[in-house]
């Protein structure tokens, strides 16, 4: 090998960090909309809007952030939608999630019919941080990153923060466990509501923008390759903790890198190709082992109707 | 993923196909008078056409023939599971009266012959397939001797003496193109190894883009791929940024647009002439099932990162200074031996063929004999690595 072994390990786990950051914005989003109680499956659905809006935005102006604005925005938008139709009019979470990950992918092929094969004029390049980013091993993996990697990591312990150390965090999480309670606290449960599906939402626009802004800069149809659904799983296998939701994230980024380095060990590739699939029952099979110690939110996929219990 | 689009696509399909029954019809009012029958033609395609790869390229050559010839209509259905083809069949002639339908995915191949079966005054054309009948014919435009091509500048071009390949699924046509760009670097680099990473997926750039890093992390600086995205010249252009060069190969579509920098050629496909050439024999009733394999002499192939440029002329410069001795040529360089080959390979006779033994495979067996051309079965079926390739073809 012309690579020292140690630096084909410090790849590998860069691009875990890469190939994790678009699992761990959106997961840090839906954790916070399950927390309130809603189930949005929908992820997959955003994410696609996300990348192609955000691509479009970059493309037609050359400001990278102002992608980053409108693929928050539209995903925030879709998410509105399920909002209404499942806190306003308290249809079924679950099928409303699986319509706006088909809505979403569709309605992202119509918009980017007109992007596909164009090259990114402007993307976000990697911004060392000044005096952290020549730190061994630290200063190359962790600060010498893209911004929006920056923005995954620093959003992920705000919400942390937000979540459990703050009393919006208290009432996010009481509307989620008993939205009788909250409300009976003066708590406004639909609004609170609300706002934790379309903050999910713009989070996984953003890591739709991710996607087609940094990780891979252009737009091509179903670009997201299911990351939506991984993210479902992962916000399980974090338990609903943004925490968690790093671990989770970057392991997961790391299984799909790992794979290929693998291959040249003589592993079989079918094998690993399997490799994402195997660490999705192994974290789910975690998750209910670890059932004592952390559980959904109790009204979790339950609708709402103010004044009844 | 694809049970998604389930509900969404055949409503948006259902859209486009009303508009262009529309727009086509609108056009054909104003074409000349016909002199043979009009012709409608149904196509079905495996991916979206938004694929940047395969399904994009078939959809170009469509659009070029609907714009030539006002006696052509056409109607498409896009990323149709190949479980799905029969169906998806039976609605084109039963409904939509196309006179031929192209089946253009492998997987459609059992579906496209029971159809032909049922349907026997209609024509079927089966893409990449090898069944044929009366009213069925099959069609591919093969992209081998621009592998090789491709090969020649790596194995020039490398450094590290490790060039690299992203392969989608492991079956004849990918191991070929892996074979006969391993050919290409052999032929002007001995020493170097061709290290093959797969996707088991024809179309995931995110995957792609982790399997190219993974080969740059082990060394290697020179990739092609088989994969409908441009996520392995992404890569490339983004370590040749940082001061590594790495250089890439695009594959199907110009995709030198995404590393300018880093893309020195690649492969470029062109339907358009194979799709003429099967709608005018329709039209004029000579239509006859056979297999239409189509090269570089016919069009069909070609190489370069965007139309126009075989060679990036960035590049140019570089592969002229790289000297070579060839033991029929004599001496030349990259450049001109790369020029040399085209020529040959687009003469009348085909006076070179990169499958010309003696070659062996990669355990020591001799796969080719000294002086004799694989033949279009042997291609066709490869299964095996040629000696300068590391690893087996997984089974």
């Amino acid at each position: 090998m012309a690579e020292a072994p140690d630096s084909l390990v410090m790849s590998v786990l860069a691009r875990s960090l890469v190939a994790g950051t678009p699992l761990l914005l959106g997961t840090l989003g839906e954790i916070f909309t399950q927390r309130s109680g809603v189930m949005n499956l929908g992820i997959e659905g955003m994410m696609a809007v996300g990348a192609v809006s955000g691509f479009a935005v970059a493309f037609e102006t050359h400001q990278p952030w102002l992608g980053v604005l409108a693929a928050m925005g539209s995903g925030a938008l879709l998410a509105l939608v399920h909002a209404v139709v499942c806190i306003c009019l308290r249809a079924t979470q679950v099928v409303s999630g699986l319509a706006l990950t088909s809505l979403g992918l569709g309605l992202s092929m119509l918009l980017g019919k007109g992007y596909i094969g164009q090259p990114l004029p402007v993307r976000f390049e990697a911004w060392p941080l000044p005096g952290l980013a020549s730190v061994p091993i630290v200063g190359p993996l962790l600060c010498q990153r893209d911004p929006l990697f920056y923005l995954a990591v620093a959003s992920g312990l705000m919400l942390w923060a937000v979540l459990f150390h703050t009393r919006w965090g208290l009432a996010l999480r009481t509307v989620g466990e008993n939205p009788v309670a909250a409300e009976t606290l003066g708590l406004d449960v639909i609004g609170v509501r609300v706002v934790a599906t379309v903050f999910g939402g713009a989070m996984a626009g953003l890591a739709g923008a991710y996607l087609s802004l940094a990780y891979s800069p252009s737009w091509i149809e179903g670009m997201t390759a299911g990351r939506g659904w991984i993210v479902v799983a992962l916000t399980i296998f974090s338990l609903w903790n943004p925490w968690r939701a790093f671990l989770g994230a970057f392991l997961f980024g790391g299984i799909d890198v790992a794979q290929f380095t693998l291959q040249s060990y003589g592993i079989s590739p079918q094998l690993l190709k399997m490799l994402p699939y195997l660490a999705t029952l192994g974290a789910l099979w975690f998750t209910s082992s670890a059932r004592h110690r952390a559980s959904p939110p109790a009204a979790l996929g339950q609708p709402y109707e103010r004044g009844t219990r | 993923m694809q049970r998604e689009y389930k509900w969404f696509l055949p409503g948006l399909v259902g859209i486009l196909v009303v508009l262009g029954g529309w727009l086509s019809a609108a056009q054909g009012r104003e074409g000349p008078p016909a002199e043979g029958k009009p012709v409608k033609a149904g196509l079905i395609y495996v991916g979206p056409i938004g694929d940047y790869g395969w399904t994009n390229a078939h959809e170009q050559a469509r659009q070029a023939l609907v714009k030539k010839f006002p006696w052509l209509t056409t109607t498409y259905v896009e990323s149709v599971p190949e479980a799905d083809a029969g169906r998806v069949i039976d609605r084109l002639i039963t409904e939509e009266n196309c006179d031929v339908v192209f089946a253009t995915s492998f997987g459609y191949m059992n579906d496209t012959v029971a159809a032909a079966q049922r349907y026997p005054d209609k024509i079927f054309a089966h893409c990449s397939g090898y069944k044929q009948a009366k009213n069925l014919a099959t069609y591919f435009a093969e992209l081998y001797q621009a592998y090789y091509l491709n090969g020649l500048m790596a194995g020039a071009l490398t450094k590290s003496h490790k060039v690299g390949y992203v392969g989608a699924h492991p079956i004849p046509e990918v191991v070929r193109h892996i074979n006969a760009y391993a050919l290409g670097v052999r032929e002007v680099n001995p020493q170097a190894r061709v290290h093959v990473k797969w996707l088991y997926s024809w179309y995931d750039p995110a995957k792609c883009r982790e399997a190219a890093e993974a080969l740059v992390a082990e060394g290697c600086d020179a990739l092609a791929f088989t994969e409908d995205s441009p996520a392995v010249i992404q890569v490339g252009e983004e370590h040749t940024a940082k001061g590594r060069p790495v250089y890439t190969f695009s594959h199907y579509s110009p995709m030198g647009r995404f590393g300018p920098n880093s893309a020195v050629s690649g492969q470029l496909v062109d339907w358009t002439g194979l799709y003429e050439m099967l709608v005018t024999s329709i039209r004029e009733g000579r239509f006859e099932g056979k297999d239409h394999w189509w090269l570089m002499k016919e069009g069909a192939a070609a190489i370069g990162a965007e139309p126009g440029q075989p060679i990036n002329p960035k590049f140019v410069e570089v592969l002229k200074k790289i000297e070579h001795t060839d033991p029929v040529l004599g001496k030349t360089n990259i450049h001109d031996l790369v020029m040399k080959r085209i020529e040959q390979m687009t003469d009348a006779t085909v006076s070179f063929d990169p499958f010309t033994g003696p070659i062996k495979d990669n355990t020591g067996q001799e796969r080719i004999k000294a002086g004799e051309r694989a033949t279009h079965d042997q291609l066709w079926t490869i299964d095996w690595y040629v000696d300068n390739v590391v690893g087996s073809v997984p089974k």
